[in-house]
């Protein structure tokens, strides 16, 4: 059978599947987890990705921003896999979900983590749970007879220290709001953020009455409407997507720099590309001395000598 | 500078046989010849060209004491040599010969007109007569011959010109512009009527070419620019980047195995996969990786795996080699027809349906199958397949010739699969089964003694439709009675037409080629010179020329060779003097000629304080447009030039 490309576009996912004779090569985007930030098209090293962000138009509502991918460009490598902080894009070979960058090690996997000390937990309480704005946390209780409790049971139940509580996270989709960190009134969750980094606001220049960035922010409660009508930042709880600089009609009012991104520890030049263009050469450099003073150097070398050999041609 | 010497022409007209005497009279046409100025004797023979009309011309040279000679029969295209050889051999400048062509200019195409048949004629004698009045005497020239020759295209046809070559202890260059040498030959399975194994009887002259002394393998490049004459090409030669260094590559495939990129394999017609370090094959010669930059993520993986070999150069740029030959042999292949285009067989639409070259992929052990036939939707090997014969060949609207080898590929194929699962069952619908030279009848008879089913059907109305549910195909056709027949098989195997090779159409440009209607390299003559071509020093071999199989674009490529030989054998040539001269006092050094000249014949230099017009003899074809610009009359085609020309026109309209 010759190659065969297909693209179905719905509003709740986009599949993308290429058919060999003896290969079936799957993307599928999940739309409902996909805040429409741009970190995937950055990187994607086909240029494949490509975000468009609603016109403003009068009427009001959120403007997310929507991915598209073009099926002649993507090659199935899996880097938007890696990268997605919302866990929104799965690669799959043969029905398997696979990422191929990531077997190989040529681009890492993104470090999530959620510690949960669920000796802390009283039995009942679901605060992180409904903290979580993605809808990751799932918290259940069980009896001493192994059987699941309603959390008004375990509430109730006269003897709480026999109860057992089990906190399921799923940690692919976690960008490390911290949100279930500072709602549980136990301390019993520390959250680390994926991406670290700085945003400010140049209120100044933000247009009357305009609230584009708030309406699509993921994390509720990073970005609000103050009293004074201008937008206020919550850093703690920020992921550093980008979302908001992408809707945003003006230009520089939002500055946003990322400055770390915690991954599994990867020697490859597709993540120091990667690392450029999410972060800046100052931040990959940074990052490749720490690695290794030698070889770092040896590296941005390579990458800039051969730019500047590309770029005189 | 009129000679003053006295013109005696003699007039030689030609019967053909009744090729021309059947209509025109040869007789008036010759007492009107005598009537010419300047004609001294006039002559008809049966057949001027054989022996006896040889020798007729010589005598009447002799007795006649003849300066000047016009033959009027056929073409100059065949036997102007000839006469120019027979003049010269009676003491005569060889171009002092003047051809009247009353045969296919006139006789032919005049066959029902014997009385307006014989007035051209006389018309064109006088013409003739005319312009040989003032034919000069001219020497040939001599050009000196590069003894190195250049074969483009290292399929079965390319390493076979090629090694002939080299063993005749030439130098060859041989540039291909896929990664490997070997063309489609090292795609194939099993080979027809033997049965032996493609790459395992190709594969070892692969190797041979690579380590003969005397070849150049330059791979991955593309020919750019062809400049110069027979015996002196000046070829410019791209190479393309691999970002793998030829000469540090070990072959080892490290790079490969911790590469994460896969792409769809072009070597397998994109059945699997290879990766963006690669080779297409194992037996690839060169066998060196290359990088697929539009779809490498420069992760740098491979530059770990190979590791202090230090192969991997992500800096290599494109290289530029000029190459200088005496010959040149073109052996570019060509291409499987995709029938996307036609509804009837529903390719790129129906999983189950696969062309013949991908049928060779699945059937080769180091395929994307490991030679298990199996189908694209289930992965199953499939009970009953059909080949379908024709596909794009013989349609009018597509490729109107027969592609020559597809029946005998489908039996080979279908064979193949009888022997690998002898419960398939195996149909082959045919319109004619052509089965010609040695060996291959019989092998359709083993076909038919295996159970292979053969049905005849018509050529234009068949039909495939998938079932949905079971991805079998349902093949509707009419038998030549106009019955009309339904089967359903598991897989449908499309033999289709050989196409010409992507590209040909500029290489053509470059080379300075004619291709024929159906896109394929036009030879000189299609049964006396099918591997020359119009431009004097390029040969063409196997495929490119049209469709044919191993055994002849083996044999063409050697023919090919040996043509090459005889140009490269010579120390020097010696070309037609039939170009432009310059009248030096005359010339201006305006330049005119050499914008109008379409073959950078013409150069304005500065000599002796003034510009004039020089021309390279060799490059020159004798057009004439420049002679037509130049506003001096300074430039002139010797014997082509106002005088000789006047005179045929004046004596074309005076009678
Ligand atoms: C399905 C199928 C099965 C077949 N089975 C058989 C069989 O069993 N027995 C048999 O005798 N024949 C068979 N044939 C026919 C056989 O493939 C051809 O006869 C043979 O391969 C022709 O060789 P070639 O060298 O002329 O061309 P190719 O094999 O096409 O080689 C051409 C080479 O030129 C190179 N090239 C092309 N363009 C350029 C360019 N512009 N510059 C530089 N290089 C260039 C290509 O990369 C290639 O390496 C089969 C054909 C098909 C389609
Ligand atoms: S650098 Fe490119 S070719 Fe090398 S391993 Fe990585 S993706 Fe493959």
């Amino acid at each position: 059978m010759p190659m065969r490309i297909w693209k179905t576009d719905t509003p709740e996912r986009l599949v993308i599947e290429r058919r060999l004779h003896v290969h079936k090569h799957k993307l599928e985007l999940d739309r409902t987890k996909c805040v429409g930030c741009e970190l995937c098209s950055l990187i994607c090293p086909r240029e494949a990705i490509t975000v468009k962000v609603p016109e403003k138009n009068g009427s009001e509502g959120p403007r997310k921003p929507v991915i598209d991918v073009d099926e002649e460009k993507c090659q199935f490598c899996g880097i938007c896999n890696c990268i997605c902080p919302f866990g929104a894009i799965k690669v799959l070979k043969d029905g398997q979900p696979i990422i191929p960058v990531a077997e190989s090690e040529s681009f890492p996997r993104l470090l999530r983590e959620v510690v949960v000390d669920v000796s802390k937990c009283p039995p009942g309480c679901k605060e992180c749970e409904d903290a979580c704005p993605l809808g990751l946390i799932k918290v259940s209780v069980v009896g001493p007879d192994g059987r699941e409790l309603s959390l008004e049971e375990a509430k109730a139940y006269p003897r709480p220290e026999e109860l057992k509580v089990n906190v399921e996270i799923d940690l692919d989709g976690c960008p490390g709001c911290r949100l279930c960190e500072l709602k549980c009134p136990e301390g019993a969750i520390r959250a680390v953020k994926v991406i670290h980094g700085s945003i400010r606001i140049n209120t100044d220049l933000c247009p009357e009455g305009c609230k584009d960035c708030v309406d699509v922010c993921p994390v509720p409660g990073t970005l609000t409407v103050g009293p004074d009508g201008k937008v206020v930042v919550n850093e703690v709880t920020c992921v550093y997507c980008g979302v908001c600089r992408l809707v945003c009609p003006v230009e520089e009012a939002i500055e946003l720099t990322r400055t770390y991104i915690r991954h599994e520890p990867i020697k490859s030049g597709a993540w120091n590309k990667a690392l450029e263009k999410l972060t800046s050469t100052v931040h990959l450099t940074r990052e490749l001395v720490a690695k290794s003073m030698e070889r770092g150097q040896e590296v941005v070398e390579k990458r800039l000598g051969w730019i500047i050999a590309r770029s005189g041609s | 500078m009129e000679e003053p010497e006295e013109i005696r022409i003699g007039v030689f007209v030609c019967h053909c046989g009744l090729n021309i005497a059947g209509v025109v009279d040869v007789e008036e046409v010759t007492e009107y010849a005598k009537t010419l100025p300047g004609v001294v004797h006039a002559e008809h023979n049966p057949y001027t060209c054989s022996e006896p009309g040889q020798k007729a011309i010589k005598e009447a040279i002799k007795k006649y004491r003849l300066n000047r000679v016009v033959v009027a029969s056929c073409s100059p295209r065949m036997h102007e040599p000839t006469f120019r050889q027979v003049i010269q051999e009676a003491g005569l400048n060889p171009y002092l010969l003047e051809m009247a062509n009353i045969r296919e200019h006139c006789s032919w195409c005049h066959s029902h007109e014997p009385r307006e048949a014989t007035e051209k004629a006389k018309d064109l004698v006088r013409m003739a007569v005319a312009k040989a009045r003032h034919l000069r005497p001219l020497k040939p020239i001599e050009v000196p011959v590069t003894n190195r020759a250049l074969v483009i295209g290292g399929g079965i046809a390319g390493i076979s010109a090629a090694l002939n070559l080299a063993e005749m202890g030439y130098k060859v260059y041989l540039v291909d512009r896929y990664e490997s040498i070997g063309g489609h030959m090292a795609q194939l399975d099993k080979t027809f009527p033997t049965l032996d194994c493609s790459i395992c009887i190709e594969g070892p002259l692969m190797v041979d070419v690579a380590r003969h002394p005397n070849i150049e393998l330059i791979t991955y490049a593309e020919v750019k620019e062809v400049e110069g004459y027979v015996g002196n090409f000046k070829v410019k030669v791209e190479k393309k980047p691999r970002y793998v260094d030829e000469s540090k590559c070990t072959g080892c495939g490290e790079c490969r195995d911790a590469c994460p990129i896969e792409v769809p394999n072009d070597w397998d017609m994109f059945l699997g996969v290879r990766k963006a370090i690669d080779v297409p094959f194992d037996q690839a010669v060169p066998l060196v990786y290359r990088i697929d930059r539009d779809h490498c993520i420069e992760c740098y993986k491979c530059v770990e795996a190979c590791g202090p070999r230090e192969a991997i150069d992500f800096s290599q740029q494109p290289e530029e080699l000029t190459l200088e030959v005496g010959a040149i042999i073109v052996a570019t292949g060509y291409d499987i027809y995709l029938p996307y285009d036609d509804p009837r067989y529903g390719y790129g639409k129906y999983d189950n349906v696969i062309t013949a070259l991908e049928m060779e992929r699945l059937h080769v052990a180091a395929g994307p199958t490991k030679g298990v036939i199996r189908r694209a939707s289930d992965g199953k090997v499939p009970k009953s397949v059909a080949f379908i014969q024709c596909v794009g060949s013989r349609d009018v609207t597509r490729f109107p010739y027969c592609s020559g080898i597809c029946c005998m590929y489908s039996i080979k194929n279908a064979v193949l699969l009888k022997e690998k699962h002898p419960e398939t069952e195996v149909y082959i619908l045919y319109t004619d089964m052509r089965t010609n030279y040695k060996g291959y009848e019989e092998f359709y008879n083993r076909a038919k003694e295996l159970g292979i089913k053969f049905i005849r059907i018509d050529l234009e109305k068949r039909q495939i439709l998938e079932d949905p549910k079971t991805k079998n195909l349902i093949i509707r056709a009419e038998t030549e009675e106009g019955k009309t027949i339904e089967l359903e098989v598991e897989m449908v195997v499309l033999a289709s037409a050989m196409v010409p090779k992507a590209g040909t159409k500029d290489l053509a440009r470059v080379l300075g080629l004619s291709v024929g209607p159906n896109g394929f390299f036009m030879e000189a003559h299609p049964k006396l010179r099918p591997i020359e071509t119009l431009v004097d020093g390029i040969f063409i071999a196997g495929c490119c020329q049209g469709p044919k199989d191993i055994q002849f674009s083996v044999a063409q490529g050697a023919a090919a060779a040996v043509k090459a030989a005889e140009i490269l054998s010579k120390k020097a040539l010696e070309i037609e003097p039939l170009v432009a001269a310059v009248d030096e006092v005359r010339c201006r050094g305006c330049g005119r000629c050499e914008e109008v000249c379409e073959f950078g014949a013409i150069k304005v230099l500065e000599e002796n304080g003034r510009l004039v017009a020089r021309v390279n003899e060799a490059l020159c074809k004798g057009c004439g447009a420049c002679s037509v610009r130049c506003p001096t009359g300074a430039i002139k085609v010797r014997n082509f030039g106002p005088e000789q020309i006047r005179a045929q026109a004046i004596a074309a309209i005076r009678r």
